[in-house]
């Protein structure tokens, strides 16, 4: 059975290149293939205090740590609670308003998914992501 | 009634309740596979995000694990290589379990991504039980073929 196995793990996993292979060269050209790619709407907190009441704050982090701290004003918008959460935040919304989105830290892409869900799904205009996220802005002693 | 003819419904209900098994599990992990195979760069960033391994790691992982998926899910409906696809998807899925509550632990927000549009609005709560019923199922299917092996193994005595 042993044999077997082994043999079958072999011709799968072998298997599998051959779609990969093609489908990497399709992307050769586009894909981020050592840094991953940048959103081109972010903002530093810099430039997101220079904003000022015009930004809505989106925290996009899991229940407990937005529970535990948050940037002051900030509204809770995450995947897990999306359906419940999202009426409130479209009520504090106008048109005129910036939203950004952050989640804990630059590599988190939880404020990403919610800020292309946001533009995509619900067509609101003026969505950013907040560069380093929550870790940035406690750096920067607000 | 004989032996053989009372066990024939019982040996024909355990059939019918694994190849059940087997093609509802084999159909979900297509399912993720072609979720993923359309945008590669969504999926290299959901493995990016669970700071594991390096991103020019990840992004190749991403270009080929959905592959690997679709094919051992086929494997799994078709009955063609089923044993080292239900072991290679026993493997992912475990994998992707212990990766999902390591990063919890670590206070990490992922987005799973697991099932592409279809999943955006479910808990964690949610994922890691559909992925728990999930390693049962193929668990099960699993150790029933090893059962079967090693019976077949066993001198015919009886």
């Amino acid at each position: 059975m042993r044999a077997i196995l082994i043999r079958q793990v072999l011709w799968l996993v072998g298997l599998a290149f051959l779609p990969a292979i093609g489908q990497t060269l399709y992307y050769r050209g586009n894909a981020a293939w050592q840094q991953p790619p940048v959103d081109a709407a972010q903002v530093t907190v810099a430039q997101a205090k220079n904003w000022g009441a015009a930004v809505l704050w989106i925290d996009a982090r899991p229940d407990e740590q937005f529970a535990s701290a948050h940037i002051p004003g900030a509204m809770q918008l995450n995947e897990d609670d999306w359906t419940q959460l999202l009426p409130k935040v479209l009520a504090a919304w106008s048109p005129e308003r910036k939203l950004i989105v952050y989640c804990s830290r630059q590599t988190c892409n939880a404020s990403h998914a919610v800020a292309e869900r946001l533009r995509n799904e619900d067509g609101l205009k003026n969505v950013y992501v907040l560069q380093g996220g929550w870790e940035e802005w406690q750096k920067s002693g607000q | 009634m004989s032996e053989e003819g009372r066990d024939r419904p019982r040996f024909a209900w355990d059939f019918f309740v694994r190849r059940g098994l087997a093609v509802l599990a084999g159909a979900v992990f297509v399912y993720a596979g072609i979720a993923k195979v359309v945008d590669p760069m969504r999926f290299a960033s959901d493995i990016n995000n669970y700071q594991i391994i390096p991103w020019s790691i990840g992004v190749r992982l991403a270009f080929y694990l959905p592959w690997l998926e679709i094919l051992c899910g086929l494997a799994l409906i078709f009955r063609r290589l089923y044993l080292g696809g239900l072991s290679i998807l026993t493997a992912l899925i475990s994998i992707f379990i212990v990766a999902t509550i390591a990063a919890k632990i670590r206070g990490i927000d992922i987005t799973c991504g697991c099932f592409g549009h279809a999943s955006k609005n479910w808990s964690f709560t949610g994922h890691l039980a559909l992925d728990l019923a999930i390693l049962a199922a193929l668990l099960a299917l699993y150790f029933k073929v090893a059962s079967g092996n090693r019976l077949q193994m066993l001198p015919n005595s009886c």
